[in-house]
């Protein structure tokens, strides 16, 4: 460990020379530079599986981008019902590199929602939530809700047509809420009808409270990983369960930072073939994010972020298309008509749907990791899937021939 | 001399719980102080009180008998936040003849499932929300699809022959 | 349309009756479409089995696909031929305008069609004639199956385009329009959806006979009684789906063909419609049923599958019920009772789709995933010990492959039946397939009735 210590500070250092380095090795025992970065490179990961568990760090480069680009859309836009669009339709005109910007916070978003599903996607399949990890699986479900939410507010920022009808609906919805619904609705606009208010609350949703919200628990989510280590899937434990006490305790005895994974189930506490996370994991975290961010900005010069029309609130044959993320939930509302229905459409359903993947944890209970060995789990998540799927379908015919 | 010491524990415990009862305290009024206002100008608009003015359409007897007829109304919104500046609305002025009697309705385009922009059909002879498939007769029943309730029809007054309308809903 | 309504020439049919002529072609498209849903099915279960097999080592996995290849083999003859009589003789000789001028309008579909069909036959025959030997290679055995149900997938896709154009057509020559035509996307995954579960329900319906009448020896009774589990799991596992996409089916035909819909469910139809709802009951209630009843007959209790046996079956209640005793909403209004039954009218409040029957769509489709989980954790503990099945779960595996069978010709009846005086809505009549006279030049025999469209009733013109 300490001279592993040494080898580092002295990497660290190499680029510098004579006075550099003197002041390199001054910084460093008043920061503690060498200490952080070795703190933050050196851990034990699973071997196998490797590339499927770069999704967590390309959805933190993701957000990453996000937020960097997220800044510099302030320079241009302007949140007021007047002037929104007027300003992005400026940037899209007549600043070139403006409009790249905003195209890249577009499909920045896009991509996150993929990368972000297949993150949870993999995290499920492998039951990587198991004990001790379930509080890091339900942070991860907030933080999807979280991004969810940042995505349907930003959808409504533009106060194109798009925007402005996205909002209508979105802000409707919760009228339907029992007692409560109109007040609740008129504290979402900012008064009873869609205005000014409406915009500006949504933009300080979209770029203070969500992302106050979001940034601690990303933090809280990789100290998280980092106490009880990356769970990996069942290929990293494949014969555990039926090895002897002396084979288990002879695995044991070469247990790295930050494993044993503790309290967990019979030898699952590390996994049977240990990697460095710097180099060969980062590697991986490191081809996995530049090509994601090498698509963003490929879709962003190609296709760019539309921009539809001004909002015309008294539009005749408009056709309001929610973002695609949200084409299952939109479905949702042709499923559940009228009267009390749409409550359990809008509220009840989504509820029970959001409940059970928090409480995913506790539902299985099983010791095995193997996706076929917890059908309890699997079978209801396929459908969903399949459901999910189904509905965008749907929701794709029906928009297309309206 | 234990038992003074004991007092001066106990009067050093419960100066410490004093203390700590004063951090729980002060840290629960910063929370208030900042939190209260917050609270209060989040939840403000649920309590806003507007006043809407007359607005002039048409002259009825342009418009057509059996056949809804759309008219951008500039409405007011009754004061909301900032803006001063109505924002246009569709009005649709339906002209039914029942028997003889003409009925006159001002329907607003506003789908009451989600607030959509609902349009006459002209095919299928309904007001038809492209959002999720609403359907509504032309007296604005609804007929089909999710819509829980008839369209909204704005309060209307005529003046002679010409028709007023206010940003007052009524249900239909 | 109209351009191709007008140009393509006038073929007088051999004279047959149109009600001949129509039940002929009913009689045998309802046949063929049982065995090309087998069909399509079957490869997909085909595929997953074999590759099961290999993966497994089960041997009721490799006797089961094996048994299966003969059985799509010689289906495949029975169902192609029938599909070929029908349009070298039915579609040609009594509907020859008609077929004519929708072959002009969906060529390339028809043109993908065809070639599908070579497709089809290069991969099934190996299979058929040479499955062992193609066993050697297994990979490419199971890469064979998923090519021929691909093939039957692009197969059943292109007739779907044809299907669904008829009803809800779009403007001709406008190919990505027709494809995506309203109805098009539903009645794809319907069908999808329905005919794997089709398949899955025949194969129980043969476990289910033949673990009745016969084999008293107790290994091939396990294998039947696997096999019976099996196709029940296929069908039931799929006919969850069917609910939500039916439902919106049914809500695209509405906006897009209103007459056919109110034909379907308050008009003519809606008696056929109730039936068909009563089948799917049917379907989930036994299907669930037999779940319960197939892990106590291995010796375990299962109240969670108890109680959801009882949902399925109150919902099976809720939605077999009428929402008028009438044969239709317009002779409701011509005997002037549209009042509910106790202030002495005819209708049945809770008969109603919204909320009623919805609701219990809803039960179904949660109830049924609730009964497969449950079932599957049952499964994969290995307390089931196959060879126990009685004649109950025989019958039951019967009652589900027969429900199958018969809703997948009411639906194709309905559905047909719905377009009532056109043979492609708004567009063609039958009587101008059997009394053809060229339009005018604007031609309102042909548009006429669309503006009755909006009406509650509409008038039926025509036969």
């Amino acid at each position: 460990m300490a001279a592993e210590r040494s080898r580092l500070a002295g990497r660290l250092s190499r680029p510098f020379a004579g006075i550099m380095a003197t002041t390199y090795r001054w910084v460093d025992e008043r920061l503690g530079v060498t200490d952080l970065v070795h703190q933050l490179l050196y851990e034990a990961v699973p071997r196998r599986g490797a590339w499927a568990y770069s999704l967590g760090s390309a959805t933190l480069i993701l957000i990453v981008n996000q937020i960097v680009t997220g800044m510099f859309l302030l320079w241009t836009y302007v949140p007021s019902t007047t002037e929104a669009w007027e300003s992005l339709n400026f940037t899209e005109r007549h600043d070139e590199f403006g409009a790249i910007v905003r195209g890249m916070h577009l499909w920045g978003a896009y991509v996150l929602f993929v990368v972000i599903g297949l993150h949870m996607v993999r995290t499920f399949v492998s039951g990587s939530y198991k004990k001790p990890r379930e509080l890091n699986w339900i942070v991860g479900v907030v933080l999807f809700l979280l991004v969810l939410g940042l995505g349907i507010t930003g959808a409504m920022l533009p106060w194109d047509q798009a925007a402005y009808w996205t909002a209508t609906v979105v802000t409707h919805v919760v009228e339907y809420f029992p007692i409560f619904g109109t007040q609740l609705q008129e504290i979402l606009r900012g008064g009873p009808q869609m205005g000014p208010a409406t915009l500006t609350r949504f933009f300080a949703i979209h770029i203070w409270l969500l992302p106050a919200l979001l940034v601690p628990l990303i933090g809280l989510h990789l100290i998280l990983l980092r106490r009880h280590g990356e769970h990996g899937s069942w290929v990293n434990y494949e014969g555990v369960e039926e090895e002897t006490a002396e084979e288990r305790a002879r695995r044991m005895a070469h247990v790295e930072y930050p494993y044993p994974a503790i309290p967990s189930d019979p030898g699952y506490a590390v996994p049977v073939d240990l990697d460095e996370f710097f180099p060969s994991q980062v590697f991986k975290d490191s081809v996995v994010s530049f090509g994601l961010v090498l698509l963003i900005f490929v879709m962003a010069v190609v296709v760019g972020a539309p921009l539809e029309r001004a909002a015309n609130p008294a539009a005749l044959n408009y056709v309001p298309t929610p973002e695609w993320f949200f084409l299952p939930l939109d479905q949702m509302l042709v499923q559940f008509p009228q009267a009390w229905m749409i409550p359990v459409g809008v509220f009840i359903v989504p509820g029970i749907g959001t409940t059970l993947l928090i409480l995913v944890p506790f539902l299985d209970r099983t010791p095995g990791r193997e996706p076929w060995r917890r059908p309890e789990v699997m079978i209801p998540a396929l459908f969903v899937v399949l459901f999910l799927v189904f509905e965008a379908l749907l929701a794709v015919n029906r928009l297309f021939n309206l | 001399m234990p038992d003074q010491e004991l007092a001066i524990s106990q009067r050093r415990m419960s100066r410490r719980k004093f203390m700590t009862l004063g951090i729980q305290a002060t840290g629960a009024g910063i929370g208030l102080l900042i939190g209260a206002p917050i609270v209060g100008s989040i939840l403000s608009p649920a309590f806003y009180k507007g006043r809407y003015p007359w607005v002039m359409v048409a002259d009825i007897q342009h418009v057509p008998v059996g056949v809804p007829t759309a008219y951008v109304v500039l409405m007011d919104q009754g004061g909301d936040a900032w803006q001063v500046p109505p924002v246009p609305r569709t009005v649709y002025v339906v002209k039914l003849n029942l028997n003889g009697k003409v009925q006159l309705i001002t329907l607003s385009n506003v789908c009451t499932h989600m607030q959509c922009d609902v349009h006459w059909d002209i095919n299928l002879n309904v007001f038809l929300c492209p959002c999720h498939g609403g359907l509504y007769s032309i007296d604005g029943t609804n007929i089909g699809g999710p819509p829980p309730q008839p369209l909204f029809r704005y309060q209307h007054k005529l003046v002679g022959n010409t028709l007023y309308v206010r940003n007052v809903l009524t249900e239909g | 349309m109209h351009l191709i309504l007008t140009s393509t020439p006038h073929l007088t049919p051999v004279p047959i009756s149109t009600g001949v002529a129509t039940a002929l072609v009913a009689l045998l498209m309802l046949g063929h479409i049982q065995f090309a849903a087998f069909q399509q099915g079957g490869y997909i279960i085909l595929a997953v089995t074999d590759f099961m097999g290999w993966k497994r080592r089960n041997p009721h996995y490799d006797r089961f696909s094996k048994g299966l290849v003969t059985v799509l083999g010689a289906t495949f003859a029975v169902g192609g031929s029938l599909a070929i009589f029908a349009v070298m003789v039915l579609f040609l000789g009594l509907w020859s305008h008609f077929f004519v001028t929708l072959e002009r309008i969906l060529f390339w579909p028809f043109v993908a069609e065809a070639a599908a069909f070579v497709g089809e036959i290069i991969c099934l025959y190996p299979l058929y004639a040479r499955w062992d030997q193609l066993g050697r290679v297994r990979g490419l055995r199971v890469g064979l199956e998923l090519l021929l149900f691909i093939n039957a997938s692009i197969q059943m896709l292109m007739i779907n385009v044809v299907a669904s154009y008829m009803l809800t057509p779009r403007p001709a020559f406008n190919l990505p329009l027709i494809l995506m035509n309203p109805t098009e996307i539903p009645l794809e995954m319907h069908r999808f959806v329905g005919n794997i579960a089709f398949a899955g329900a025949m194969v129980a319906l043969v476990a289910g006979i033949r673990l009745l009448w016969r084999s008293r020896q107790q290994l091939h009774r396990a294998y039947l009684d696997w096999m019976g589990h099996y196709g029940l799991m296929w069908a039931v596992g799929f006919t969850i789906a069917q609910p939500l996409v039916g439902w919106e089916y049914a809500k695209e035909i509405q906006l897009h063909a209103y007459a056919s819909w109110y034909e379907m469910m308050l008009g003519g139809l809606s008696v056929a419609f109730l039936f068909q709802v009563f089948l799917l009951g049917a379907i989930f209630t036994v299907g669930i049923f037999y779940l319960w009843r197939r892990v106590r007959v291995s010796g375990f209790r299962s109240p969670a599958l108890a109680v959801c046996t009882a949902l399925s079956f109150a919902a099976w209640l809720l939605i077999s019920t009428p929402s008028s005793l009438a044969w239709s909403y317009e002779s409701v209004f011509a005997a002037n009772a549209n009042v509910p039954i106790w202030q002495g009218g005819l209708l049945i409040p809770w008969g109603q789709m919204i909320p009623w029957k919805l609701t219990a769509l809803i039960v179904f489709t949660g109830v049924a995933i609730t009964a497969i989980t449950v079932y599957a954790v049952h499964l994969s503990r290995g307390r089931l010990h196959w060879g126990d099945a009685g004649r109950g779960q025989a019958i039951s595996l019967i009652t589900v492959g027969v429900a199958i069978s018969l809703i997948m010709a009411l639906m194709g009846y309905i559905r047909e039946d719905s377009r009532g005086p056109f043979l492609i809505t708004n567009h063609m009549l039958i009587n101008q397939q059997q009394n053809y006279t060229p339009p005018s030049t604007s031609g309102p025999a042909l548009n006429g009735p669309a503006s009755n469209l909006g009406a509650m009733a509409p008038t039926r013109t025509g036969p």
